[in-house]
């Protein structure tokens, strides 16, 4: 049964994957059994991870650590399954080429699907799920707003009825810390930290969730380091160095944790995940000790 | 500097997020413009530095940009624009209900009608509300200023998606959308005309609602079929319009330029986004590599170990970049762009942007 649901976003291309990776690692250490997945049409997770297959059944990949991929359509699939219960009139349902076109008419529909799937657990509705904690490699933070808010616009606009109810529990879990954590992942650069400042002030009030920052693929220089750069790159990285000081200030600034995550020089995957999440288990450690 | 064919009136910068591509676009169009052309630049979501140099808010409007360079009297133009979603639906479809009063004056759509489209609520999400149609109104933004012929060259920064698919899918997806069989089913719903309404259609349409109703309720499919009685005239100018969004990103008169980095799982969906681009018959002639460390080129040794990692890692992957080349290389012309920190991105730097792209040999 899965207890947590951690919902990974930010800006395009900022490392939402990695971290996510990353996050199911960190997790994974704790005794937990996690479930690692993606919501995309076409995986990302199986090339970057290097995996034989990628299904919406989870399958191994490392100690503890199961991926899958839930495509929109997948979960809707289930859903209706669910709620239909007749094989053949599901069938007749899915298989009509129009019907593709009528659920993308239908707004709020896959988002719906999907976030049903993530909360299943708790509001004890669909297929049992193995694993204790979700992590989700979500959508990038323009689209993350329209997920979230989708459950509750359903049900503003169906007040009756079994997608009415369910959309309700939905949004509820959705609002509920004990269930719900959402992690912000963002580069020390312009764009992405205002959309990140942005997006926590707007989830702090609209939905009284308290993100967790992650500031990534930091060049992280002491000041010895910089006192070692040979005039002919001092150009180049004492700014840099500069504005990673300065985006973490205002990323701290909203009081919420910030997780400070170094560039790791290797070009392989699998040793990038495990150093970052010694890193983050050393600070996690320190933000309790604190 | 980089080169265009000589026929190209439109480029559409595609690739994953956060690799840089709208300063691209920007820097290609000073670059251009300075060349004596007029250029318009369509973009999504600029920085604000940039949104500053190109003098633009996100209203929808053309903006012209001083470039404002020491040189020749034969310069072009620069024109700029930030597409605004809502803005673009909405002209959209009230093109669609003008073309349709002129096919049709009788039964023409009434201002009154065009109105309550707009406040329906079906009609209120698809234009951007929840599940965004971004790729669908760049797609409209880009086709209507192409169409003006008002530019020798009109260049579009793709929205940030998932996978570039879903911006070339997009005139496909609404095609669906407006297609006859589907617009049928629907326009009798709310007449409670249940005897007209079992005798046109087949047991498996019928099934095909239930479902829906029970998936959705029925106040949804109230709406729903409200919004495809609004849209029946404009079928045919719609679907003209959505075939036409279509021939222009297929025309010999567009390119396709893939910005990617020097990341190597980066560079390997950049390679698959490559191949099935070219398959599905797009013109892709281009791939940029952006944002590759100027710094690679100063020769320094320190003492520092973090430095002296930095230093390896980025001149490892120039290395892995280097086997991905012979796989770019047999169809596609390969440029680098250095990522020079700039502080600004006025037009001088956006123009020394667009000179020190290199091919790549």
């Amino acid at each position: 049964m899965v207890k947590k649901a951690h919902l990974v976003t930010g800006k395009g291309g900022v490392g939402k994957s990695l971290i996510s990776g990353v996050l199911a690692h960190y997790l994974s250490l704790q005794n937990q059994q996690i479930i690692l997945t993606e919501l995309t049409e076409q995986s990302f997770f199986k090339d970057f991870l290097n995996l034989p297959e990628i299904n919406y059944k989870p399958s191994p990949w490392l100690p503890h650590i199961s991926v899958c991929q839930w495509s929109p359509e997948d979960c809707l699939k289930e859903y209706a399954l669910h709620l239909i219960k007749i094989e053949s009139l599901y069938k007749l349902f899915f298989e009509n080429p129009l019907s593709k076109s009528l659920i993308q008419v239908a707004p709020g529909l896959y988002e719906l699907a999907i976030l049903g799937k993530i909360t299943s657990s708790p509001r004890h509705h669909g297929p049992k799920m193995i694993g204790d904690q979700l992590v989700i490699d979500s959508y990038s933070t323009g689209h993350f707003l329209s997920l979230l808010r989708a459950p509750h616009a359903m049900a503003e606009a169906i007040k009756f009825g079994p997608m009415g109810e369910q959309s309700r529990g939905i949004d509820k879990w959705l609002r509920n810390p004990d269930f719900t954590e959402v992690h912000l992942v963002t580069l020390a650069e312009e764009l992405p930290v205002t959309e990140t400042i942005e997006l926590a002030l707007q989830l702090q009030s609209e939905f009284g969730i308290q993100s967790k920052i992650y500031l990534n693929k930091l060049l992280q220089l002491t000041p010895a380091d910089l006192e070692k750069i040979p005039p002919a790159a001092s150009d180049i990285f004492y700014p840099v160095a500069e504005q990673e000081k300065l985006f973490a200030h205002q990323l701290q600034k909203t009081g919420l944790p910030v997780f400070q995550l170094p560039l790791v020089t290797s070009t392989e995957v699998l040793p990038i995940i495990r150093s970052l999440s010694t890193a983050l288990t050393q600070q996690k450690q320190h933000e309790i000790r604190a | 500097m980089i080169n265009k064919l000589p026929q190209t009136k439109t480029i559409i910068c595609i690739g994953t997020g956060g690799v840089g591509k709208t300063t691209l676009a920007a820097s290609m169009a000073v670059g251009w413009a300075q060349q004596g052309l007029k250029v318009l630049v369509l973009t999504i979501d600029p920085s604000q530095r940039l949104a500053q140099t190109l003098g633009i808010r996100a209203d929808g409007e053309l903006h012209r940009v001083q470039l404002d360079l020491p040189t020749p009297s034969n310069q072009g133009e620069l024109w700029s624009c930030v597409i605004n979603h809502k803005k673009a639906f909405e002209t959209f479809i009230k093109t669609a209900a003008q073309k349709s009063k002129h096919a049709n004056t009788t039964t023409g759509t009434s201002e009154a009608e065009l109105e309550k489209l707009l406040n329906n609520r079906l009609y209120q999400q698809l234009s951007g509300k929840l599940s965004g149609s971004q790729e669908f109104t760049s797609l409209i933004t880009l086709y209507q200023h192409v169409s003006s012929e008002k530019f020798d060259l009109v260049i579009l920064d793709t929205p940030p998606s998932q996978h570039t698919w879903n911006f070339l899918k997009a005139p496909e997806k609404i095609a669906l959308l407006f297609n006859e069989g589907v617009t049928q089913w629907f326009r009798d719903i709310s007449s409670h005309q249940v005897g007209f309404l079992q005798k046109v259609m087949n047991i498996g349409a019928t099934q095909v609602l239930k479902i829906l109703e029970t998936l959705t309720g029925s106040e949804f499919m109230k709406e729903l079929s409200a919004f495809f009685k609004a849209i029946q005239n404009w079928q045919s100018p719609l679907e003209t319009y959505v075939m036409n969004c279509h021939r222009l990103l297929v025309s010999p008169q567009t390119e396709f330029i893939l910005v990617t980095t020097l990341d190597p799982s980066r560079l390997n969906e950049a390679y698959k986004l490559s191949r099935e681009i070219k398959t599905q018959g797009y013109q892709l002639t281009t791939v940029v590599i952006n944002r590759v460390p100027n710094w690679l080129a100063v020769k320094f040794s320190t003492d520092s170990q973090r430095l002296n990692e930095l230093t390896s890692y980025y001149r490892d992957l120039e290395k892995n970049l280097q086997k991905r080349l012979t796989q770019f290389k047999t169809q596609l012309k390969v440029y680098k762009c250095f990522d020079l920190r700039q502080n600004s991105e006025d037009v001088r730097s956006l123009q020394k942007n667009f000179d020190q792209l290199q091919l790549v040999e």
